[in-house]
C-alpha cells in the first residue's frame, strides 16, 4: 500500500497544473473566490467551460465513446484536485454531473446524439427538477403531473430549488404519470425544454444574497412523448441512478484544502497591535482538527477510489460519510473564517455577483465575501440528501 | 497508488481474528485482566508459535519482513478482542527500537529470544516531563539515577531500555535487565487492565556495551520508532472503536423497549450511523498514518499526529456514545462495552495526548507549503 503516483500520473499531474497556470487568468480565479453560491456564475463557468472543452477535458467522468477523455480513476482525482486546488470555477453541475450518466445509461442513442454534445459544448445548460414544495426529502411524494395526450406529455404542476433554472436551456424532471399503487411506481423521467409555453420560472433569494434558487411553474406545457427517458413509470429508478452521481460526485478533496489554505491567509494576517489569529491557541487547534478532518475524507475517498480500481465496490457507508463530513468541514472552515474575522464580516454587501465591483486588496475582498460564503454553506448539508437522509442510509446498511 | 489489502492481507486479518475469538473471548480475557500478573495463560506463546511476535521484525533479525500494513492488522485485531499481552511495548515499541538502534551483538541477544517468546522487553520512554533519567560517565561505563513513570508492558519485562539523557548532550538507551543492582520497577495496572511499571534508577551501573548501538544521539531514531508505535496504536484504537459500535448495533437490535428494539428509534439509530461515519474516518486516518511510516519526517508527523489527534476525537466520542446507548449495562464490568470505553481512553492519552498530536501536527500544516500538498506523493526521482 503506497500513496505514491506513478511517473506517467506525475507527469499528468504537471500537465493539469501547466494548463491551470497559463489558462486560468487571475480575473477567472478572482471570481472563483468572490463566488459566494455552490456553483459558478454561469457567464464565468461557461466560459471556462469552452476553454476546458477544447482541451477535451469537460467531463472526465465520461467514458472516451460519449466525448470523455478516458482517464483511470486516479487521473480524474487529480485532476480534480489540481482544478480546484487552482481556484478553478465550478460548472460541473446538473448537466455534466447529473443528466448526463442518466442518458448515458437510459438514454436512446437519438437522447444521446442529440444532447450529449451540447452538453459539452455548454450549448445546452441543465437545471434539476426534482423537489416540489412540500415534498422536500420525501421525493416520491411528488405531484406535478403529466398527463399523456397523443405524441405529448401535458404537465401541470410546479417545482422547486431548481439551481439556475432561470439561466438554463432546459430541464430534466420527475413528473407524476400515475396516482395509483405504490407512489413510487407512477414517476416517470422527462427532458423538458426550458423555452416551451407555459413554463414561469420565479426566483429565490438564499441567504447568502444570491439568485441561485427558482420555482418553476408548468401551465398545460407539451412536451413530445420523446423527451421521456426509459420507460414511463421508470422514473424513481432512474432517480435514484442520478442521486448516486449528485452524492459521490460532490467536489473533492481538492475544494476543501483550497477553502482551508485561504483560511490560513487570513488567519495569518497580522492584527494592528501585530498578533495573528493564528497564533490563539483555540483557534490554532481548530484549524488543525479541520485539517485533520480534510485528511482523513481525502483518504477515505482513496481508499473508495482503490476499492473500484480493484474491482470491488465501496459500499454506500463511505459514499454517505463522505457526504455528511464534506458538508461538516466546508461548513466548519467557513464558520472559523468568520469568526476569524469577527465585527469585520459584518458589513454586508448586497450587490452579486461579488466580481462585478471593483477590485481591491484580497483581504478587503476575503472579508466581503466571507459572511456571505458562511452562510451558503449552510445549504452543503442540505441538498443532495440531507445529512439526515445520509445518516438514515448509514443506519439501514448497518442494520441490515 | 494503492490502498487495498491483498490476499495474503486478508487472510492474515481472518486468521488473526479467528484465532483471537477462539482464544481469548472476553471471559477469558476478563479473567486474565483480573489475575496477578494480567497475562492469559498460554496465549504469548501461541503469538509465538503464530509467528506474530516475528512479523515486525526484518528476515535479518530473525523477522518475516512483513510490512506495515501487516503489523496494522494485527494490531487492530488485538484493540477489537482487547489484548492485554505486552504486544505493544515489547514488540512494536521496545523490538522497534533495537532492531533500529542496536548493534548486531545487541539485536541477536534481545530480539532472537523476544520473537522465540522467550522473554520481554520494555522501552522507558524519553518523553514523560518529571520521569527522567540521567547517564554520568563512570569507570568503564555510565551510572544511571533517575526515574519512569510509565513504563509500557514494564510488568513482565526482563530487560529494560532506559533512555537516559547523556553527559555530552543527546538521548541515549541502555539495556538493563531486571534483578540489576540500583534498578526498582513496581507493577501497576492501567486503566484498560494492562500492565505497566514504575521504574527507580539509583545510581545503577551500566557497561558501555549496554548502550544500544554507537555513541551518537539516539532521538532522531526514538522519535522515528515511536511515531511507528503512534500509527499501531491508532490501529488498536480502530478496532477497538468498529468493536464497539458492532456490539452496539447488535444490542439495540435485541433490546425491547416500549414495545420494539431500540434499533428501531430514528434518535438512536442516527446516533450509530454518527458512529459509523467516526469510525469509516477513523480507518482512513490511520491506514494514513501507517502509509505514512516511512516517509519523510515532515510527512510522517502529518500522517502519523494527524491520525492520532483526529482518532482520539473520535474515538472517544464513539466510546461515550457506545456505553450510553447500552444503557445501565454498558456501565457494568460485565460487558466488553466498558472495555473498550477504557481502552480508547487509554489511547488517548499513550504516547502524546489528543492534544499534543493536534498541537505537533499544526505546527506542520499551519506551513502553507504543507497545507497545500495534497496527499498523493510524487514518485522518487531517478
Amino acid at each position: 500500500m503506497d500513496l505514491t503516483l506513478t511517473p506517467a500520473e506525475a507527469a499528468f499531474r504537471t500537465e493539469i497544473r501547466q494548463f491551470l497556470d497559463s489558462e486560468l487568468t487571475a480575473d477567472v480565479r478572482r471570481a472563483s473566490r468572490l463566488n459566494t453560491s455552490f456553483l459558478a456564475e454561469p457567464e464565468i463557468g461557461l466560459a471556462w467551460q469552452s476553454k476546458v472543452n477544447q482541451r477535451g477535458w469537460v467531463a472526465p467522468s465520461w467514458p472516451e465513446e460519449f466525448g470523455g477523455p478516458g482517464w483511470s480513476l486516479a487521473q480524474r482525482y487529480i485532476f480534480d484536485q489540481e482544478c480546484e486546488m487552482a481556484d478553478e470555477p465550478h460548472f460541473r453541475g446538473a448537466s455534466i454531473k447529473m443528466i448526463a450518466p442518466v442518458l448515458m445509461r437510459y438514454g436512446t442513442p437519438e437522447q444521446q446524439d442529440h444532447y450529449l454534445p451540447r452538453i459539452l459544448s455548454g450549448e445546452h445548460f441543465w437545471s434539476q427538477g426534482y423537489s416540489e414544495p412540500g415534498s422536500g426529502s420525501d421525493l416520491a411524494s411528488l405531484k406535478c403531473k403529466a398527463v399523456r395526450e397523443g405524441d405529448e406529455y401535458v404537465i401541470n404542476g410546479s417545482k422547486i430549488w431548481s439551481t439556475l433554472a432561470h439561466r438554463s436551456t432546459h430541464m430534466f424532471a420527475l413528473v407524476r404519470t400515475n396516482s395509483e399503487g405504490r407512489k413510487q411506481q407512477g414517476i416517470t423521467f422527462i427532458l423538458i425544454d426550458l423555452s416551451l409555453p407555459g413554463i414561469e420560472i420565479a426566483p429565490i433569494t438564499s441567504i447568502c444574497g444570491t439568485h441561485e434558487f427558482n420555482q418553476v411553474f408548468f401551465d398545460n406545457v407539451r412536451v413530445p412523448v420523446a423527451e421521456r427517458i426509459g420507460e414511463e413509470g421508470q422514473g424513481w429508478e432512474i432517480a435514484k441512478y442520478l442521486l448516486e452521481f449528485e452524492r459521490g460526485g460532490s467536489f473533492a478533496g481538492g475544494l476543501l484544502r483550497a477553502m482551508h489554505c485561504r483560511l490560513l491567509r487570513i488567519a495569518s494576517r497580522p492584527a494592528t497591535d501585530g498578533t495573528r489569529p493564528i497564533d490563539d491557541p483555540l483557534i490554532a487547534a481548530r484549524f488543525a482538527e479541520i485539517a485533520t478532518d480534510i485528511d482523513a475524507n481525502d483518504m477515505l475517498e482513496l481508499s473508495s477510489m482503490s476499492k473500484v480500481q480493484s474491482g470491488g465496490n465501496p459500499g454506500p457507508v463511505p459514499s454517505s460519510t463522505m457526504k455528511i463530513e464534506r458538508s461538516r468541514i466546508r461548513q466548519s472552515i467557513t464558520e472559523l473564517t468568520v469568526t476569524v474575522l469577527g465585527p469585520a464580516a459584518l458589513e454586508w454587501e448586497p450587490q452579486r455577483p461579488l466580481y462585478d465591483l471593483p477590485e481591491t486588496s484580497e483581504a478587503e475582498e476575503d472579508i466581503r465575501a466571507a459572511a456571505a460564503i458562511y452562510f451558503n454553506t449552510r445549504s452543503q448539508s442540505i441538498f443532495g440528501g440531507t445529512n439526515e437522509i445520509q445518516l438514515e442510509i448509514i443506519a439501514r446498511a448497518l442494520f441490515s | 497508488m494503492d490502498l487495498t489489502y491483498t490476499e495474503d492481507q486478508q487472510m492474515l486479518r481472518d486468521t488473526v481474528r479467528r484465532l483471537l475469538a477462539e482464544r481469548h473471548d472476553f471471559p477469558t480475557r476478563q479473567a486474565a485482566v483480573t489475575s496477578g500478573d494480567g497475562r492469559a495463560p498460554g496465549l504469548w506463546a501461541t503469538f509465538a508459535e503464530q509467528g506474530w511476535l516475528a512479523l515486525p521484525f526484518s528476515e535479518e533479525n530473525g523477522g518475516f519482513g512483513s510490512d506495515e500494513v501487516d503489523l496494522s492488522i494485527l494490531m487492530e485485531e488485538m484493540g477489537r478482542a482487547l489484548v492485554v499481552e505486552p504486544y505493544f511495548g515489547a514488540v512494536v515499541l521496545a523490538g522497534g527500537l533495537v532492531e533500529r538502534l542496536g548493534n548486531p551483538a545487541q539485536r541477536a541477544a534481545l530480539l532472537e529470544p523476544l520473537i522465540e517468546g522467550r522473554h520481554l522487553l520494555a522501552f522507558a520512554d524519553v518523553a514523560e516531563a518529571g520521569a527522567e533519567v540521567s547517564a554520568t560517565k563512570s569507570e568503564g561505563g555510565f551510572t544511571l539515577s533517575g526515574r519512569k513513570q510509565l513504563v509500557l508492558g514494564g510488568a513482565a519485562a526482563d530487560v529494560f531500555l532506559v533512555s537516559a539523557s547523556m553527559p555530552g548532550g543527546g538521548m541515549g538507551i541502555f539495556a538493563v535487565p531486571r534483578g540489576t543492582e540500583g534498578l526498582k520497577a513496581s507493577a501497576y495496572m492501567l486503566a484498560d487492565g494492562s500492565r505497566a511499571a514504575r521504574l527507580e534508577l539509583d545510581g545503577l551501573s551500566v557497561a558501555q556495551s549496554d548502550l544500544l548501538g554507537a555513541n551518537e544521539d539516539a532521538m532522531t531514531t526514538i522519535d522515528a520508532v515511536r511515531d511507528r508505535a503512534v500509527a499501531c496504536l491508532c490501529s488498536d484504537a480502530v478496532g477497538a472503536m468498529e468493536a464497539a459500535l458492532d456490539a452496539t448495533v447488535a444490542y439495540t437490535s435485541e433490546r425491547q423497549q416500549f414495545g420494539r428494539p431500540l434499533s428501531e428509534f430514528q434518535a438512536l439509530r442516527h446516533r450509530m450511523a454518527e458512529m459509523a461515519v467516526k469510525c469509516q474516518e477513523a480507518r482512513a486516518s490511520a491506514l494514513l498514518a501507517t502509509v505514512s511510516i516511512n516517509a519523510e519526517p515532515s510527512a510522517r508527523i502529518r500522517g502519523v499526529s494527524g491520525a492520532k489527534a483526529k482518532i482520539g476525537r473520535n474515538a472517544r466520542s464513539v466510546a461515550q456514545e457506545a456505553i450510553q446507548l447500552h444503557g445501565a449495562m454498558g456501565f457494568t464490568e460485565e460487558m466488553a462495552t466498558g472495555a473498550w470505553f477504557k481502552r480508547l481512553f487509554v489511547f488517548e492519552q499513550l504516547m502524546g495526548t489528543t492534544a499534543q498530536h493536534l498541537a505537533r501536527y499544526g505546527a506542520e500544516i499551519t506551513r502553507p507549503e504543507v497545507l497545500s500538498q495534497s496527499l498523493l506523493q510524487a514518485p522518487a526521482e531517478g
